[in-house]
């Protein structure tokens, strides 16, 4: 953890308020949108997984983005520097081809 | 920076957090020291769906200016897009991104990038910014649209 969150004057759309432990997040496949209330701590594994689950989905065939980067399933909310609201992204596995 | 300019982009930051436009992305970067430099911004534009650019993620430097939102801000691919509205350097040639044409303090980030999205499937060729993907576009449509594919796949989504 940096303290540049804590920067007087920071850049308060990005300060992370250390207030609570739980954050609720919005996993959506652009489609279907399920909150989740999850632990700073808790690797987003478990969060994943229960999307998957509850959608009927392989988690194999699907991936999570956050910040226009792929989640990781030991990143934890604190690792990933989220905040309450915020928005993880699920989008169908794909292998790019062509004729060339 | 301005105090205007900063509550502004703070502002957007934290409208973007709570909610945005699938599959793309913006934040700001962090300097060498670890510190944010809210007025400097890296951005993901993906393909629209059913066009020849579905399934590509191109990158974009948002660069705001000190008199933002007064002036636009510049939106620079990295690396360079073969576009015909792009400059060979990536400064993307657009209207609403104009001062002295269609920007207004009004437009947000949200909608400055779902404007670049339409711009990758609807290029103008009455200005065009760059030769290479002009020409291509004017001449050889075929060969235009083989370029593109194939820039889609070296700019996957992640």
């Amino acid at each position: 953890m940096s303290d540049a969150d804590h920067t007087p004057g920071g850049p308060a759309g990005d300060v992370t308020p250390q207030a609570s432990e739980h954050l609720n997040i919005k996993v959506t496949d652009n489609n279907n949108e399920v909150f989740f209330k999850i632990k700073r701590s808790t690797a987003l594994k478990k969060l994943m997984d229960a999307f998957c689950e509850r959608q009927g989905k392989s988690p194999t065939a699907v991936r999570f983005l956050f910040d226009g980067q792929r989640v990781q399933p030991n990143d934890t909310p604190d690792t990933l520097e989220m905040t309450d609201g915020d928005t993880l992204e699920v989008h169908q596995e794909q292998v790019g081809g062509g004729p060339y | 920076m301005s105090m205007l300019c900063q509550a502004r982009l703070q502002e957007e930051r934290k409208q973007w957090r709570k909610d945005h436009p699938f599959g793309f992305f913006a934040k700001p970067v962090r300097n060498s020291q670890g510190v944010l430099d809210l007025k400097k911004w890296e951005c993901g534009v993906p393909g629209k769906d059913k066009t020849l650019w579905e399934g590509g993620l191109f990158k974009l430097e948002v660069t705001f200016p000190d008199e933002y939102p007064t002036k636009p801000p510049k939106c620079k691919f990295v690396p360079p897009l073969f576009h015909p509205n792009v400059y060979p350097s990536g400064t993307v040639c657009l209207s609403i991104l104009n001062e002295e044409e269609g920007w207004k303090p009004a437009i947000t980030i949200k909608e400055i990038l779902i404007g670049i999205q339409s711009l990758l499937n609807e290029p103008n060729p009455e200005s065009p910014a760059q030769a290479e993907a002009y020409n291509l576009f004017k001449k050889d449509r075929s060969a235009y649209e083989r370029k593109v594919k194939h820039i889609v796949r070296e700019n996957p989504a992640p």
